[in-house]
């Protein structure tokens, strides 16, 4: 229940974005072949980012009888998920034509999946939480299989929605073990139980940090919670692989620090080797498997499932500046994995296959140029803003006492180089064995450069996010 | 524990008496088998098939928005028990729900969902 205004006036973002899908919903029919759905995702996801700053202009305070929150660091994540929705709403005008999917529909998903993730960063409780994951998860699994005449899409939609479903479940059931333990789903109702108490040998407490770790790791796809996401990426569409590999990281990874600083702070040690187990396999498992990847997609999947383990290191100290760390490489992972997915959607069928890649410069040097820089960030290499999230969130292993798993990082990162240059020697070194790709259409290119900008920006002055980033 | 036992002595006796008819019934009944006989008893259904019979996705459809109006009923019952405590806040709060759950009613029946042929 509503107990005044001031309680909606928390969710004006969400509302945004969830009364724009609505409006797209009963149009749908009338602006099928018009640019109206696409405009207006683009102009909700500005609004919704302007209001979110707005909202916090009144100083951070809680509503819902303590359920939502509006602080520095949802505010951070709420403009990350307002980009991601307009950037990738941006890139999917060349992948949309091409295929029979129905456009109002689409962004009403992608706005709806986007609302879902607004509430979950907001979120105080672990009901609004979940309901806020669901709505995001729920949005995807259609997201995934909407391309409704291409088996691929169809099986990775199944498989996606199968597994999770599955890892929901997971998730509720630490939920409610949680609260059988503390008698509260409250994030500082549950702290207060346990530093009272202490855990001490509790079991069932145990059980429940380990069941929520991994219903929030699924979306992330931090191994072993990974098997989803080469699937999904192969079977979706570039754009939908991209939204999923950006959004849901960036909100699986705000949830996790939430959970592990505000509700787990007491169990740090607990959660800081269950995070360090998660963050190792996935760093080596997805530079590894990425190696002997022919598909685009599956490559970046698995990039993205090794690129969730760097993010985690930052978790793993439990600390304030570590939490700090991690949404600085969540801000710049979501801006070049978007540009890196963009590029392979602006080339159609070219980009799905890894030899789709040969001779590109000679054709397009200006596209070649931005994927080769897309590339070098999500390498590592300087000056790009891959560099300097990967040196914070090392950095930050390292001060916590985890010197062999920075050493491990860093080693994988010298691994993944090899998967990110091979595509920049078939660009480069190799003759073109297709004919040039069509013109980028302009929305296309406008969300490129964007991705391309931020990315530039944050690896010349890498301190300039560090105003933004308010731990939990 | 005292208010299972009733629960636990239902059980066994039930279970009892299922397994005394099964086990008089094979040992003193004649055996006179025929394939009708013997096939499994399923009140004259066929007891097993593969599921290659096609059932029309219209069906599929009027169900899906049977669900619509369904889940607007689960709501309005205990919203109907409480509406003078909620007051007029209560109304607005369910004209919004009731509006949402509308948008995806007209978007289906704008799409065709309704049309019967």
């Amino acid at each position: 229940m509503v107990r005044s205004m001031s309680d909606l006036a928390l969710l004006v973002p969400e509302l945004i974005l969830a009364g724009m899908a609505l409006a797209l919903i009963l149009a749908a029919r009338r602006i099928q072949e018009t640019p109206v759905a696409v405009i207006g995702t683009v102009l909700a996801s500005m609004a919704a980012a302007l209001a979110s700053g707005w909202v916090l202009s009144w100083g951070a305070k809680t509503g819902f009888g303590g359920m939502i929150t509006v602080d520095g660091y949802s505010q951070f994540f709420k403009v990350l998920i307002a980009a991601t929705l307009a950037l990738a709403a941006l890139l999917s005008e060349r992948s949309l034509d091409g295929e029979q999917v129905p456009r109002a529909e689409y962004h009403a998903l992608l706005l709806l999946a986007s609302t879902g993730m607004m509430l979950a960063v907001s979120s105080r409780d672990l009901v609004p939480l979940w309901l806020g994951l669901e709505l995001m998860t729920l949005c995807s699994y259609i997201l995934v299989g909407i391309r409704v005449e291409r088996p691929a899409s169809n099986e990775a939609a199944i498989k996606y929605f199968l597994l999770g479903s599955f890892a929901s479940a997971v998730l509720v059931y630490g939920i409610s073990l949680t609260y059988g333990v503390t008698g509260t789903t409250d994030f500082a109702g549950i702290a207060s139980v346990l530093s009272k108490h202490g855990s001490g040998s509790n079991l069932l407490l145990l059980a429940a940090i380990g069941l929520v770790a991994a219903g929030l790791a699924f979306k992330i796809a931090a191994v072993p919670m990974h098997a989803w996401a080469p699937d999904a990426y192969q079977g979706a569409s570039a754009p939908v692989a991209a939204f999923l590999a950006a959004g849901s990281k960036a909100v699986g990874l705000a949830a996790l620090g939430r959970v592990c600083l505000a509700v787990f702070g007491s169990e740090a040690r607990v959660f800081s080797v269950i995070l360090a187990v998660l963050a190792g396999l996935s760093i080596v498992v997805g530079s590894i498997l990425a190696l002997s990847q022919t598909d685009m997609k599956r490559l970046l999947a698995y990039s993205s499932i090794a690129h969730a383990g760097y993010a985690l290191l930052g978790l793993i100290a439990g600390t304030a500046e570590g939490a700090s760390a991690t949404m600085t490489y969540a801000f710049f992972y979501v801006f070049m994995t978007l540009g890196t997915f963009g590029v392979v959607a602006a080339l159609g069928e070219r980009g799905e296959k890894l030899d789709g890649y040969r001779g590109l410069a000679a054709q397009r040097p200006g596209i070649a140029l931005l994927m080769l820089l897309f590339l070098m960030s999500l390498t590592g290499i300087p000056p790009t803003a891959g560099f300097a999230a990967k040196f914070v969130v090392i950095l930050s292993a390292v001060r916590a006492g985890h010197i062999a798993l920075a050493v491990l990082a860093v080693a994988c990162s010298v691994v993944s180089a090899f998967f990110y240059m091979r595509v920049a020697v078939l660009m480069y070194m190799n003759a073109p064995k297709e004919p040039a790709p069509s013109r980028f259409p302009g929305p296309v290119f406008a969300a490129l450069a964007v991705a391309a900008l931020v990315t530039l920006i944050g690896g010349i002055s890498p301190g300039s996010l560090a105003p933004w980033t308010a731990p939990p | 524990m005292n208010e299972y036992i009733g629960i636990a002595v239902s059980f066994v006796l039930a279970g009892g008496i299922a397994a005394a008819m099964v086990a008089l019934g094979s040992t003193l009944g004649k055996k006179n088998p025929t394939s009708e006989k013997l096939a499994p008893f399923e009140c004259g259904n066929e007891p097993f098939s593969l599921p290659m019979g096609r059932l029309a996705i219209k069906f599929y459809l009027t169900a899906i928005l049977f669900i619509l109006f369904d889940v607007e009923l689960v709501f309005l019952y205990p919203w109907a028990v409480v509406y003078r405590a909620l007051g007029s806040v209560g109304l607005v709060e369910m004209g919004v729900f009731l509006g949402v759950l509308m948008v995806g009613f007209v978007y289906a029946w704008d799409n065709g969902a309704l049309k019967w042929q």
